[in-house]
């Protein structure tokens, strides 16, 4: 029996039990207490359904306890106000919801419960709201305050009742939110004969991101009379683009797709040496030839550079891949949704690898302003706590509801990434290397015919222009439409279903819908078979009305996109309707030659392949190398108490500190594969060097996960950042006992913009600084015979505020994949047992240049950060790494700890830390190192290639042979007891309680 | 001798089937992955197994609360082939959202009937937020849990958001004590054994306040058990919180034992 289309609303809030708290509530008042100093006495929480619907008032019934509320702990009502019913009248209550047309995940699970119950309602819908009562509001804090920090205004509205309201019984109430209809324009053509001023309007206007010299080559490309010949016989305009043609050019050809800046032309300059070079191609020249020479002398490279990720053999039945991406921007402007999206987008590469990867653990490395930053934030922009909390939180969402651990991460603090904050998210996905039917998996076999399948969500007016909007600054005017709520749970039973049609032999090829949409997805595909045909009128839409260029370009998120054989095309379909996902066919590979696109009989687009895809002008660049000047650091003189307290200082910056709080909310041991975790020791809460993992179930052959990234150094030199970068990685892999000859990178740029404009003045400098950082990959990386199998750059992490314009100091996170023989066999950070042996292993040297000492005591008025930033001699690193993990497989490592920020004394603290234990060290050897070495530098300076390890003295004399010939000190031993000392030449230079520094 | 099929669910966002199918296959069972819509259709019947398994996850996202969802699936979709299938006395096992699953559609703390009427429930930690670390339980001697038969104690990981467990009838919890369905325990390890009590032990040996400190349940006959932490997840020594701190021999890790009880169950039988 149906009735009327009503609206009800459903309320439902924590009944009142003894030993039952309101949680939801109190997270509300801590958070509050946390981020913005508000201390209210108490807080409830109000969850609201408004539901659009015929069922009937009988049926609407049951729908209170049989799907709402639990009928146990909660309270539940339909169409009343639970407002009402509190004893005390709140002095504030504000309620939440969403924009129209914004991702409501619970809504959707709503509407999902509800046709389990009335499987007819399938039509209704259901919007989810948030009340928040308040009692004991402090003097002077307004409502719209609290609002403020509960509501997001880019994706959510809210409605507040103050306190007058409250006593009058009136409740806050937000609209049902209608998703308005799009309005559907006619596929229209762009006149390109006009001026070169009129050119660059149109790419501004349209958000289109393409400079002068990409527009004439466009024009240029319509010009041509046999493309115009070839265009008369498509119906489309002959002389110029159609709208959807522009914007998939526009997309292609965007920096964010075809890091353009990675492919220019620059002329480099050195101020210092002289050197005035031309380099083609920095990708080319410093990434791809080092691993393509690294190939020639491995066999376990198996696919790099041209798929979604980079895959590499791990043993004969098993491959393995990695990709990290950056989610910068949509971050910025919604933390929790941009940082959502931003992994489960990259979990998309990995099961768009080859003919399809498991994500099995994912990596997430966040660069934000320090969270205790008291100036002023600049309009538009959120405190950097509120980012990291809504960041974190959806990373945590992403990952933990889609089944894959975060095993491993890192979270670095600096004021200039308040105007942009940077969301690396990576994972690695696992293969098995032959399917049934014989195809190798990481072979993509797409072949003219095959159906284009559109799998997973539905297109919408969300995510238009995020490919473009990304290689834009960010402004005040930047689109909310470029911000996107990710759905872990749509994208989960995609995942299922794509691995089983994988398994069956269904898939030809797949991709993932990320930047781009279908402009790109299918476009990409299409260069593998030469031709594609869409058609657009096919696509499952989330609002009627889209115009045709929105549908091609449109990145609404979990979607893949799938070549199928025709034959087994109704496997694919049965396939997909058991897991509940939708499929639909879209179009048809082809060989044409062409990228074709209609909208049902409508042609929208005809593009060639290789103007596409290599149509794309090179750029040409300038860059000048001038070394900047720096205060240099200065050091007091203190005694050993004195060193001890700047230990404890050290310890408590927010880059060195404990992140266990937030990390212990991710998952990162589903899979049941998790052997060396985030934290170890005796209490659980040292830190772990890198991640290894048994992906195997029952098996004992492991992979290493581990990252590098070095910000800091960026100020004096780059090319010391990304030789930290990766040297910190590898030595991460080093510690836990990584297999040395199958080890794989990834290189992640995060820049402000180095093109030299009127915005950016100092371009040729950002761009030195980009060459310097690229030489340092190659350079590095050959030494160490660490193929760079996968990468991406992000060129535009600059914000233009308020007039004002902050850019991201120049920042490489290197990410490494290895193997790792026998995971039984696996070392862990903290000091094992009093009375083991503590060595060094790598050399010491005077290197506290922008060290994080050096930005402690200029934050504390001393001094500035100039100096010698360390400086890498691979070979030798290499050298003691070998030997080092060699005597790993012998058994003869207790523990292994990186020695990074804060140098040697905070790397003895964190062992320490982890086994309840003190230590003793006479630093005297390190002199043997470097003559000029002071103090300092000594305890605290950051030289690489060094790790601290701890032996039992049973092993001691089998674990010096072997590593004799490398660089590896005798230092002290681990104690009784919770205190460190150190003493050179017999005195005490540093001491300290382990204790007093814990609190 | 033929070995037990176990039914692991899978779908809609279930996401440890891979090491819960691995876990019953370690312990001498064959287990299947089953996509619950296969059962619902009946593409699938369960009356061909000898064990079922609800694994954790995310179903539908939590959304409207942990295992809801998915218990209503479970309750209205396939109500009479899950009420023979526990009448029928076969073991069946719910682990973290798959506890919360058997829960809320009823089956545990459960009663004689199989009436699937809801009558606990897991609430949102006191933390008010998901936390991954570990905890040792113990387990009550006494219970007719055939999925606990002779354990002591174990360490195992948590990995949940609401996993506090409840109920609005506090003489319901005396008298599943009485009936040792309250049968696993969050516990300090430096106490000595035995020491489950029913004062609340402090946050974080007891990472969710529940009441009594219980972490699983069974039903009154032993059969179907539940509970938050994750057996499942220390299938092997080098799985474990510190065993690189620890002298061990590597092997089978301590949640497996729960595994081989039920296979080793079917096998009597």
């Amino acid at each position: 029996m149906s009735s009327e289309t009503q609206i009800r609303l459903f309320e439902v809030t924590t009944k009142d039990l003894d030993g039952l708290p309101d949680s939801r509530g109190e997270s509300v008042r801590s958070m509050l207490k946390a981020d913005y100093g508000i201390e209210v006495n108490s807080v409830r929480v109000i969850l609201g359904y408004q539901v659009k619907s015929d069922i009937s008032d009988s049926d609407a019934e049951t729908l209170i306890y049989d799907l709402f509320a639990d009928p146990v702990i909660e309270i539940g009502t339909k169409g009343s106000r639970m407002l009402d019913d509190f004893p005390n009248l709140p002095e504030a209550a504000i309620q939440v919801g969403f924009k129209p047309g914004v991702t409501d995940n619970s809504g959707q699970a709503g509407l999902d419960g509800l046709t389990t119950l009335f499987p007819n309602q399938s039509s209704a819908k259901v919007a989810t709201f948030t009340t928040y009562a308040f009692w004991g509001i402090p003097e002077g804090i307004t409502p719209s305050e609290l609002a403020a920090a509960l509501h997001n205004p880019m994706i959510e509205r809210a409605s507040v009742a103050g306190r007058d309201d409250c006593f009058k019984g009136v409740w806050p109430l937000l609209e049902f939110p209608e998703r308005p209809p799009a309005i559907f324009q006619e596929p229209a053509s762009v006149d390109l004969e006009i001026s070169d001023d009129e050119l660059i309007e149109i790419s501004e206007r349209g958000l289109l991101a393409l400079n002068l010299n990409e527009m004439k080559t466009i024009q240029d490309h319509y010009r041509d009379p046999i493309v115009r010949a070839d265009r008369e016989e498509t119906g489309l305009p002959p002389d110029r683009p159609t709208d959807a043609e522009l914007e998939c050019l526009a997309q292609t050809w965007s920096e964010h797709c075809s890091h353009k800046i990675f492919a220019a032309r620059i002329r480099h300059v050195d101020k210092v040496t002289g050197e005035d070079s031309t380099i083609d191609s920095l990708f080319k020249t410093h990434i791809m030839q080092p691993t393509l020479d690294i190939q020639t002398d491995v066999d376990w490279l198996l696919s790099i550079f041209h798929d979604n990720s980079g895959v590499i053999s791990w043993n004969d039945d098993w491959s393995v891949c990695i990709k990290a991406e950056t989610h910068n921007s949509p971050s910025a402007l919604d933390p929790f949704g941009g940082a959502i999206t931003g992994i489960v987008g990259v979990n998309r590469d990995i099961l768009g690898t080859g003919l399809g990867a498991r994500p099995i653990a994912n990596t997430d490395i966040f660069c934000f302003g320090p969270p205790d930053y008291s100036g002023s934030i600049p309009h538009g922009l959120f405190h950097p706590s509120r980012v990291f909390r809504g960041v974190h939180s959806g990373v945590r969402s992403g990952g933990n509801e889609s089944g894959i651990p975060t095993v491993n991460g890192a979270i670095v603090f600096d004021e200039r990434y308040i105007g942009k904050p940077l969301v690396f998210c990576g994972t690695v996905g696992i293969m098995p290397r032959l399917l049934a039917d014989g195809r190798e998996s990481h072979v993509k076999t797409p072949e003219p015919g095959d159906v284009v399948y559109m799998v997973g969500g539905r297109v919408g007016s969300d995510g238009i222009h995020g490919a473009t909007f990304s290689s834009l600054e960010l402004t005040e005017e930047s689109p909310s439409s470029a911000v996107q709520i990710g759905d872990p749970i749509t994208q989960k039973k995609m995942i299922d279903m794509i691995l089983e049609a994988r398994d069956a032999g269904l898939i030809q090829v797949i991709t993932d819908n990320g930047a781009g949409g279908l402009s790109s997805s299918v476009g990409e595909m299409a260069e593998l078979t030469g031709g594609a045909d869409l058609d657009l009128g096919t696509v499952p839409l989330k609002q009627a009305g889209l115009s045709s260029w929105e549908i091609l370009v449109s990145e609404s998120q979990e979607r893949m996109t799938v070549g199928v054989r025709p034959e087994d095309c109704s496997d694919f379909e049965a396939l997909a309707m058991l897991h509940e996902v939708e499929a639909t066919a879209v179009g048809s590979f082809t060989d044409s030659g062409a990228f074709v696109v209609r909208h049902g009989e409508t042609p929208v687009a005809n593009l060639p392949i290789h103007f596409l895809f290599d149509g794309c002008p090179q750029l040409n660049l300038e860059s000048e190398w001038q070394p900047p000047v720096h205060m240099p650091v200065e050091t007091p003189d203190l005694d050993e108490v004195g060193m001890g307290a700047v230990l404890g200082r050290l310890l408590a910056r927010p880059n060195v500190a404990s992140k266990e709080w937030w990390v212990r909310s991710y998952d990162h041991e589903v899979i049941a594969q998790s052997v060396i975790k985030p934290f170890g020791g005796a209490n659980h809460d040292a830190p772990g060097d890198a991640a290894v993992i048994a992906p195997l179930q029952g098996g004992t052959q492991g992979l290493v996960i581990s990252n590098g990234i070095a910000p800091r150094y960026s100020d004096i030199d780059a090319y010391a950042m990304a030789a930290a970068s990766v040297d910190e990685a590898l030595r991460n892999a080093v510690c836990v006992g990584v297999d040395l000859d199958l080890i794989s990178g990834l290189d992640n740029f995060c820049w402000p913009d180095p093109i030299e404009s009127s915005k950016t003045p100092d371009g040729r400098y950002k761009l030195a600084q980009l060459v310097r950082a690229n030489r340092a990959l190659d350079d590095v990386c050959r030494a160490y015979q660490l193929p760079c199998i996968s990468g991406k750059d992000s060129m535009k992490n600059d914000a233009m505020l308020g007039g004002e314009k902050i850019s991201v100091p120049p920042t490489l996170l290197f990410s490494l994949l290895g193997n790792h023989h026998d995971v039984r066999k696996a070392v862990s950070s903290d000091f094992k047992r009093p009375g083991d042996a503590i060595f060094i292993v790598g050399q010491t040297h005077q290197e506290l240049g922008a060290s994080e000492l050096s930005f402690m005591l200029r934050d504390e008025g001393v001094g500035g950060i100039g100096g010698a930033v360390p400086e890498i001699d691979p070979e030798r690193n290499m050298a003691a790494y070998r030997a080092l993990t060699t005597a790993m497989r012998d058994e003869l490592v207790a523990s292994a700890h990186d020695c990074s920020d804060g140098g040697l004394s905070v790397a003895l603290a964190e062992c320490c830390f982890g086994s309840d234990s003190g230590a003793s060290v006479d630093a005297s050897i390190l002199w043997s190192d470097c003559e000029h070495l002071d103090l300092w530098g000594a305890l605290f300076g950051e030289s690489l290639g060094r790790i601290l390890v701890s032996i039992r003295p049973e092993d001691r004399e089998a674990f010096e042979n072997s590593m004799k010939g490398v660089s590896c000190h005798y230092i002290g031993e681990v104690s009784e007891g919770d205190e460190i000392s150190v003493t050179r030449n017999g005195e005490v230079v540093l001491f300290a309680s382990m204790s007093e520094m814990r609190e | 001798m033929m070995k037990p099929k176990v039914a692991v669910l899978s779908g809609f966002g279930i996401n440890c089937e891979t090491e819960t199918m691995a876990v019953f296959e370690m312990a001498g069972a064959t287990a299947d992955r089953v996509h619950v819509n296969r059962l619902v259709m009946g593409t699938t019947q369960l009356s061909d197994y000898q064990i079922m398994a609800i694994p954790g996850g995310f179903s539908f996202g939590d959304h409207l609360g942990s295992g809801r969802l998915l218990g209503n699936r479970l309750r209205f979709g396939l109500r009479e082939e899950v009420r023979e299938f526990v009448s029928a006395g076969n073991p069946v096992i719910g682990i973290c959202n798959g506890f919360q699953v058997l829960v809320k559609m009823g089956l545990l703390p459960g009663d004689d009937q199989v009436s699937l009427t809801q009558t606990a429930s897991l609430a949102l930690n006191d933390s008010g937020h998901y936390e991954n670390r570990w905890a040792t339980l113990e387990f009550d001697q006494a219970s007719p849990c055939i999925w606990t038969n002779g354990l002591e104690r174990i360490r195992v990981p948590v990995r949940h958001g609401e996993g506090k467990f409840v109920t609005d009838d506090p003489n319901l919890m005396d008298k599943w004590t009485e009936s040792g369905q309250l049968v696993a325990r969050y516990v300090d390890p430096s106490d000595e054994y035995p020491s489950a009590g029913d004062e609340t032990l402090p946050y974080p040996i007891s990472p969710n306040q529940s009441w009594r400190n219980v972490a699983g349940v069974c039903n009154p006959s032993g059969m179907v058990f539940g509970m938050m932490p994750h057996p499942e997840a220390n299938h092997s020594t080098w799985l474990g919180a510190t065993w690189t701190r620890e002298e061990t021999e590597h092997g089978e890790g301590e949640g497996m034992a729960i595994f081989h009880n039920a296979v080793r169950h079917v096998l009597r039988v």
